[in-house]
């Protein structure tokens, strides 16, 4: 009961935070609008794809999954913020332990990155025509893909020492695990070596899922996607928990030394 | 269920025995004994980097010791972490505040957190907002409160799930008199109304002379723990502080004559501590040339500050 509480309390303040931060809530959103409806604007008359298909409407389900994966995966790096800022250190004083504390930060990642792209996802009929069914389809889709953006982010952010690294992070871990991922263009025409890697890319099994939910043409079986993205998840949130490290605050933050030394005299 | 303690532990709201904490090879704590009954004040004193942080924060399960053993009412901060902290407020040395959340939801936060979740984590947060008279502030965004205010919301959030033990790491620090002394009275009501036993750390020296208990670190190791009062007569009567080119002469002249209990060089001469009446030394300095300043005074927490603190290199 105390850990669900501790979690729930996680995920409620997570979640404050993020309607707060208006900024980043926008650039959030408008990162696959942009792609979608600019970059793919240019793409549409030189992409060419089967079945006659727009490439807006082939970028779509990758928006979506975009949204998610950033909106997720940055919510749960930024509890590199709340150890530099020390509210990750109020959160593991509970009395629930690191567990419900690693499991309230998923959760609100997930959460978070479900609430970016389920806007993204309500405009799908700017660009590509849904079915109802589809549309429950891609929302249950949508929650496997928050959760598992959120379990990779807490997965980054336990090895992440400080707030420098974050920028680095998005250029060194989000853009590549996107770009080859089949998100943007098929990974049909990419090099082996680079369509191998999208094979081994958790992100390929989250567009794959969405074109699925979509009704687009899929790289792999349905039964494929699922059992990769729970994999990851679970194995996401094992091995957070082994290299994520309750002392780290601390420790980081060693005792400067000695006093100040002066000379005492006994007489 | 938690098993309940047991044995003499169990009446001691904090009990350490060598405990300690290496950080690489730096010796921060090197071995720390401690008994604190239950219901007491008790200061934890020292310089930068004496071990008072990593104590506490050893003290509050939130650090493995490297070696010792400790207990919070008879719980074993090692093995029995969660039965520690359900009895245990913290406040670090910075505040623990979300500046994006109210006053409100920063305390509605911190109850969940304490596992009071639904109606008995609000009833928790109103009665803390009265009581430490952040009402009127409940829905201001905690970045908008000055320095002193987010300092007591810390404490409105430590306090609110009504815990046995307060540990307070520097609690004061930055806050201007008004809100220290608001600060002390909402300590001062948890220990007369629920018994709270409190643990602090501070630099303000005068802050732990209300303290029943003073426990001095200096580089990783206690140097003193007694009652204020104990630890003030130990330096004698009163305190003389000489400067001058004669400082030297006077100095040798009152140890001469048996009255000094404590001599130590400062930046700019001498400070003495002297059993008897402040006459002897007055008299003595009349004699000698050379004393640019001369004060005499009772002692103080920081004059046995400075003695037990600073390292000894003649005697």
């Amino acid at each position: 009961m105390s850990a669900a509480a501790t979690a729930w309390g996680i995920v409620v303040r997570d979640v404050i935070r993020s309607t707060r931060q208006r900024s980043r809530l926008l650039s959030g959103l408008a990162r696959p609008f942009i792609w979608v409806f600019l970059v793919g604007a240019g793409f549409n008359g030189i992409a060419r794809l089967q079945d006659g298909m727009s490439y807006q409407a082939f970028a779509y389900p990758g928006g979506v999954v975009m949204a998610a994966l950033f909106g997720g995966m940055l919510t749960a790096i930024s509890t590199v913020y709340d150890r530099e800022f020390g509210m990750l250190r109020l959160m593991l004083a509970s009395p629930s332990g690191v567990g419900a504390v690693l499991s309230g930060r998923t959760l609100s990642a997930a959460l978070v990155g479900s609430m970016q792209a389920t806007v993204v996802l309500i405009c799908a009929p700017l660009a590509v025509h849904l079915t109802l069914a589809q549309y429950a389809a891609a929302a249950g889709a949508l929650v496997l893909v928050s959760l598992v953006s959120g379990t990779l982010g807490l997965l980054v952010a336990s090895r992440l020492t400080s707030v420098e690294n974050f920028g680095g992070v998005i250029n060194v871990v989000l853009f590549p695990l996107l770009f080859l991922s089949g998100a943007l263009y098929p990974t049909a025409g990419m090099p082996p070596l680079l369509r191998a890697i999208a094979r081994a890319n958790p992100v390929s099994y989250m567009v794959d899922l969405m074109r699925h939910a979509f009704g687009q043409g899929a790289e792999f079986s349905l039964r494929l996607d699922l059992a990769a993205l729970i994999g990851t998840a679970i194995v996401g949130f094992g091995l957070t928990a082994l290299l994520f490290d309750p002392e780290q605050r601390f420790v980081g933050k060693k005792p400067s030394g000695e006093g100040r030394l002066t000379a005492v005299v006994q007489p | 269920m938690t098993p309940g303690p047991e044995g003499a532990d169990a009446a001691l709201a904090i009990r350490a025995e060598g405990l300690g904490r290496d950080y690489g090879d730096t010796r921060a704590l090197v071995g720390l004994n401690l008994a604190i009954r239950a219901g007491a004040l008790v200061g934890l004193l020292g310089p930068n980097g004496a071990g008072k942080t990593t104590a506490m924060l050893l003290l509050a399960t939130l650090l493995a010791p490297s070696r010792g053993r400790a207990s919070v009412f008879g719980h074993d901060v090692a093995r029995e972490r969660a039965a520690v902290r359900r009895r245990l407020g913290l406040v670090f040395q910075e505040p623990s505040v979300d500046g994006l959340l109210t006053v409100e939801e920063n305390l509605l936060f911190a109850a969940r957190l304490a596992g009071l979740d639904g109606q008995a984590g609000r009833v928790a947060v109103r009665a803390t907002l009265h009581r430490t008279g952040l009402a009127p502030r409940a829905r201001q965004p905690a970045r908008q409160l000055s320095g002193g205010w987010r300092r007591l919301a810390d404490i409105a959030r430590a306090t609110l799930h009504q815990p046995e033990l307060l540990i307070l790491d520097e609690p004061t620090v930055g806050l201007d008199p008004e809100h220290r002394d608001r600060m002390w009275s909402l300590l001062d009501t948890e220990r007369r109304e629920r018994g709270a036993t409190i643990l602090f750390s501070t630099h303000y020296l005068s802050e732990a002379e209300p303290a029943d208990r003073v426990v001095m670190l200096a580089r990783g190791e206690v140097v003193a723990d007694a009652p204020p009062f104990a630890l003030r007569s130990g330096l004698g009567d009163h305190i003389a502080e000489v400067d001058g080119d004669g400082a030297d002469a006077l100095i040798s002249a009152l140890s001469d004559s048996g009255v000094v209990v404590v001599a130590q060089r400062t930046g700019r001469g001498w400070r003495v501590g002297v059993r008897g009446g402040g006459e002897v030394v007055t008299e003595r300095a009349a004699a000698v040339s050379g004393i640019s300043r001369l004060s005499v005074r009772p002692p103080t927490l920081e004059d046995v500050y400075f003695a037990r603190t600073q390292v000894e290199v003649e005697s």
